[in-house]
Order: structure tokens, then C-alpha cells, then sequence
């Protein structure tokens, strides 16, 4: 019975599910609850908050699955209900940090700073890593949500589109802005450990 | 090829979703110029930092017992079933 669930498709599970079958349910549950739990920790970074949306999301799939008309589309649906119901708790709790405006990001300045040989301990650092964990949460909120999506939860620019409902160049565009401030964060950030590069064009 | 465009390319290339003739302009382009080389290393590790920060973690076995338990219960009152 198990193995037989394993192999159904997303798009037969939603379909077993809107005609009332509680293994289905389930199945959906076991395949998505990680991925819905990480996805909410890396936009709200608060493991209890995680462990509330997780639940309030698929409590959403049971009430709302009949509105899905492709079934197809169930992850990304799942996705875009997760992001949604995450940022919702985020302006609940008032927890938006302050975004990097935009139009200060000189890509021009730390561009001859080659961080990248420093060692894992320090590339790998708690402080490093803190630092981009700030770095990210500073991002302006349509640019980090594609951030995390993308580099941080391994999604395919396609379903990163169909997530958002935005297009494929929006996602590509975001995504490059977006890495392009974190790229400078982590520069500015890394500059202390580093002298400008010596090679010669 | 200029910077402008070989910067333009980084998503592209780490993709490995641009034509062999791209790819070869890219990797030219970055053997001749330093500060392009310098750009696309440190956006590669930015990448790769991002994915490593905070890896995927599995939801506790007491936590996904208590959310299906949950999902049971009001799988089964949306259906009007017994439990």
C-alpha cells in the first residue's frame, strides 16, 4: 500500500484527496512536510513559527485543494500558500528587517576583492554565516523570496515562476539583482580578511 | 565580449544553460580579464554559501506525528466522516 502511494503521482494524490481519501492526505503530508517546514524556516528563520505555518498550510490544502483546478501545479501551489502564509506572520510579528535600498549597491567597489580562497573556517564561519543569514533578510521582499527559492531551496527557475505567478525573466532578474547584494554584503563583510586582488588584466 | 554582458551571463553559466559557443565566450572573457574572473568567483561562492548557511533539516517525529494527527481530524470533519 505504501509503496504503491509512493509512486503515485503529485497530480493522483490531489485527486484522491478531493474525492475524500485520508491516505492520500497523508501521503501528500510525508512528501511535502519537510519542504514546507524549510521553506518557512529560511523566510521566517523562527523554528516554532516554521512548525505553525507547516500546519496552517496543510490545513489550507485540505480546505482550499478543491479550488486547484490543475493538479499539475500542486507544489508550486503549496509553495505559494507557504510564502504567503510565512510573510503573513512576519507582518503580523513585525519582524521585516531593514531592507538594502537598491540604489546603494555599488557593484563597481569591492569588485577586485577575492575573498573566495579564504579558508572554510572562515568563508564558513558562525559570524559569516550570520552575516548572510542578515544579508538575505535584508533584501527587498520580492528579490529574497526568489533568493531563498532559488539558492537556498533548490527550486528550478520554472517552478520559482509559476510559484510567484511571475515570468521566467522576472525570476532570472530578481535572482541576479538579488545575488548581486549578497555578493557585495559578503564582500564588504569579507575585505577585513582580504587585500585587493594583485592579478593583472 | 565586454564585462557588461559577461556579468550579464553569471546566472546563465552556473546554470550551465547558455550554448557551447556562450560558454566559451564566458570562460575566454574570464581567462583575459581579472576583475571578471574575481566577479564570477566570488558570485559562484555567494551561490554556494547561500545553499550552505542553513541546509535542509527533517521535521521532528513527535512534531509530524501531531501535525498528522491534526490533518487527520480535520480531513475528517471537512469530509463530514467519522473518525
Amino acid at each position: 500500500m505504501s509503496k504503491k502511494r509512493e509512486k503515485q503521482t503529485d497530480s493522483d494524490l490531489v485527486r484522491e484527496v478531493k474525492q475524500g481519501d485520508p491516505a492520500a492526505m497523508e501521503e501528500i503530508v510525508k512528501r511535502y512536510s519537510n519542504k514546507v517546514y524549510n521553506l518557512a524556516y529560511h523566510l521566517t528563520r523562527d523554528a516554532h513559527a516554521a512548525e505553525e505555518i507547516m500546519q496552517d498550510v496543510f490545513l489550507t490544502v485540505i480546505a482550499k485543494i478543491g479550488t486547484l483546478t490543475t493538479e499539475a501545479y500542486f507544489s508550486t501551489w503549496l509553495y505559494r500558500v507557504t510564502t504567503n502564509a510565512a510573510y503573513g506572520y512576519l507582518r503580523k510579528e513585525k519582524k521585516f528587517s531593514e531592507q538594502t535600498p537598491v540604489e546603494d549597491i555599488d557593484q563597481e567597489q569591492f569588485l577586485e576583492y577575492d575573498w573566495t580562497n579564504l579558508p572554510d573556517d572562515v568563508l564558513l564561519s558562525e559570524e559569516s554565516k550570520e552575516v548572510l543569514r542578515r544579508s538575505i533578510d535584508s533584501l527587498p521582499e520580492a528579490m529574497r523570496t526568489v533568493v531563498v527559492l532559488k539558492d537556498v531551496e533548490g527550486l528550478k527557475n520554472e517552478e520559482i515562476a509559476e510559484t510567484l505567478g511571475i515570468s521566467v525573466p522576472a525570476v532570472k532578474s530578481r535572482l541576479h539583482r538579488g545575488r548581486l547584494i549578497l555578493r557585495q554584503l559578503l564582500s564588504e563583510y569579507f575585505s577585513k580578511y582580504t587585500e585587493p586582488s594583485k592579478e593583472e588584466e | 565580449m565586454n564585462c557588461k554582458l559577461c556579468s550579464a551571463l553569471f546566472q546563465e553559466f552556473l546554470d550551465n544553460s547558455l550554448s557551447e559557443e556562450l560558454i566559451v565566450e564566458v570562460q575566454n572573457h574570464v581567462r583575459a580579464c581579472s576583475k571578471c574572473r574575481v566577479s564570477l568567483r566570488t558570485y559562484t561562492v555567494t551561490v554556494t554559501l547561500s545553499r550552505k548557511v542553513d541546509p535542509p533539516c527533517c521535521v521532528s517525529r513527535e512534531t509530524l506525528d501531531r501535525l498528522r494527527k491534526i490533518i487527520r481530524e480535520n480531513f475528517s470533519k471537512s469530509r463530514g466522516a467519522v473518525v
